[in-house]
């Protein structure tokens, strides 16, 4: 069948190869440092949520702007959708690393901080969970009904589960905009359990919009070369940089809204965590953030040829990626592992990440027909021009 | 204005697209093409290339520059003050001010830039070729100079399609 993915062999092996080098990596991080490899064990499984999350998020503005352009590439966001599950499997495991990771769970730090026991009925291990179980649970059930609609869709045709997914897609919207804004205030920002930022939330959604949309275009890319998905035109493409332009710009404003408000107001509570950060390596970090997240895709992608070209668009995906990497170290280095460290140990974990988010995306993409069949706007999906 | 021209009028988008394809194979463009909203086919089709994208990028990207070369100045060499400890050079504060005033100018100018490119200015007698092409119709304009033998085959073109006048 043309429309049907089939994984190949060498790239099922790949990606067993990379998972099999993130587990040594992790168990040999265990064995030698075991704080800093719960600090990747987070940083990884949050790179990789957010990466679904925002594949989530875009999913479902299509279906409530009602898009034409996006029908034929509406199973990609779906698979990479499918590592939900797993990723809640892993932030359960991290309850065995919570002292290695958040301040807040040690109890005998809690009793001496007036601050941090009027936090705690907020911040507490039980409630900790309770959130993380909850909002998995929630995302779990919307997107895979989400996703029964649309392989219903391919059998039965017509317009009920259209209107079926663009009810739900409005629920995922809303549940995804309050229960992604708490998770992240919850493993990012109470790592500094002292620190106050109201945008931080907001930030960190984006941030997962702009690089989960900018997976989506680079897997469609990668389909695109080995043979599928041929339909795939300029225009399309020009319609991708779009969100990742406009979410870069986002980005750009939320970070440094963050940061002027706080230098400006040099308050000692809010300052801290950019003292904390303008140390050795992490200076450093501060300004490629910037330059990786907002400054390159702003200027690269701003004229119209070099946002219709493969040429131009895969680069600055995958320095995106490296860019929200480096965001995210910045943010869980400096307070879970007090040292810029960066070896095998990160690049290990990360491959071995990589290759089960690979081999998640491949095998849901293989499970569906790559163009979904009886979409309301296939036919101008396919033929999209402007 | 003594020049004669052939207006086609039309219903819908499909029918202007349809027959200004067929004109265009003739080898003959249209002078001008009134719509009440952009048609991409059409503003492909009449070749024009705009470079007022590049003059905006260009205003932004000095005005920007003189924006906060200015605060520097004025803030740095010029009056030094200190405002609450911080330094004279305070150049995150200076950012605000300067988006703002890029998007203004870019804004100003780039309306003077098409303004003056377009030939328009306040109190102008407006030209309007066809009272409807202000409405809700499709007008295409054709020079009768520039048909040459094919005037017939026009003719039967737009008539296919939409009324001449």
């Amino acid at each position: 069948m043309k429309d049907q993915l089939v994984v190949s062999k060498n790239f099922k092996l790949l990606t067993y190869v990379l998972i099999g080098i993130g587990v040594v990596s992790f168990a040999l991080g265990f064995a030698f440092d075991a704080k800093r490899t719960w600090a990747n064990y987070l940083l990884n499984n949050y790179y990789f949520l957010s990466l679904a999350v925002g594949a989530a998020f875009f999913g479902a503005i299509q279906y409530i702007t009602q898009s034409g352009w996006s029908a034929m590439f509406k199973r990609v966001p779906e698979a990479m959708v499918a590592y939900i599950p797993f990723a809640a499997v892993f932030f359960l495991l991290m309850f065995f690393g919570m002292h290695s990771i958040f301040e807040w769970t040690h109890e005998d730090v809690v009793q001496n901080d007036p601050l941090l026991q009027h936090k705690m009925p907020y911040l507490n291990i039980p409630f900790f969970f309770a959130r993380v179980v909850l909002f998995f649970g929630a995302w779990i059930l919307l997107t895979k009904l989400l996703r029964k609609f649309s392989l219903k869709e391919d059998e039965v045709g017509g317009m009920v589960y259209f209107e079926k997914s663009e009810m739900y897609s409005r629920v995922l919207i809303f549940v995804l905009a309050i229960t992604f804004s708490f998770f992240a205030v919850d493993m990012l920002k109470s790592l500094d359990p002292h620190w106050f930022s109201t945008i931080f939330a907001a930030k960190s959604f984006i941030a997962a919009f702009m690089h989960g949309s900018s997976i989506i275009t680079l897997i469609v890319i990668i389909l695109y070369k080995t043979g599928k998905l041929q339909d795939l035109n300029r225009s399309h493409l020009h319609d991708f940089t779009r969100y990742i332009f406009m979410s870069s710009i986002v980005w750009g404003y939320f970070n440094f809204a963050e940061f002027m408000i706080i230098w400006y107001g040099n308050i000692p509570e809010e300052t801290i965590w950019f003292v904390k950060r303008w140390h050795g390596a992490y200076e450093v970090l501060f300004y490629a953030n910037i330059i990786i997240n907002w400054l390159i895709p702003f200027l690269v992608l701003m004229p119209r040829k070099t946002s219709r070209s493969k040429m131009f668009i895969t680069p600055v995906i995958i320095l995106l990626m490296i860019g929200q990497y480096t965001e995210l170290y910045y943010i869980i280095w400096p307070s879970v592992v007090h040292e810029a460290k960066f070896g095998l140990l990160e690049i290990g974990t990360f491959l071995g990440y990589l290759g089960l988010f690979a081999w998640v995306v491949a095998t849901w993409l293989a499970k569906a027909s790559l163009v979904p069949k009886n979409h309301p706007y296939l036919k101008e999906s396919l033929h999209h021009h402007f | 204005m003594n020049k004669d021209y052939i207006l086609g009028v039309f219903k819908d988008e499909e029918s202007l697209v349809s027959a200004f394809e067929k004109v265009k194979e003739k080898g003959i463009l249209p002078v001008e093409v009134y719509t009440p909203y952009p048609v991409h086919e059409i503003l492909e089709g009449m070749g024009n290339k705009t470079r007022i994208s590049h003059a905006a990028f260009f205003f932004g990207l000095f005005s920007a520059i003189g924006v906060l070369a200015f605060m520097t100045y004025a803030a740095v060499f010029d009056w030094p003050l200190n405002y609450g400890g911080k330094p004279f050079n305070a150049f995150p504060s200076f950012i605000v001010v300067t988006i703002v005033t890029t998007i203004l100018s870019i804004t100003i100018l780039t309306l003077f830039t098409f303004s003056a490119r377009a030939k328009i200015f306040p109190g102008k007698v407006p030209e309007i070729i066809h009272e409807r092409a202000t409405d809700d119709r499709f007008v295409m304009v054709i020079d009768k100079d520039s048909l040459g033998n094919n005037a017939e085959a026009i003719n039967s073109i737009i008539s296919e399609f939409g009324e001449i006048e």
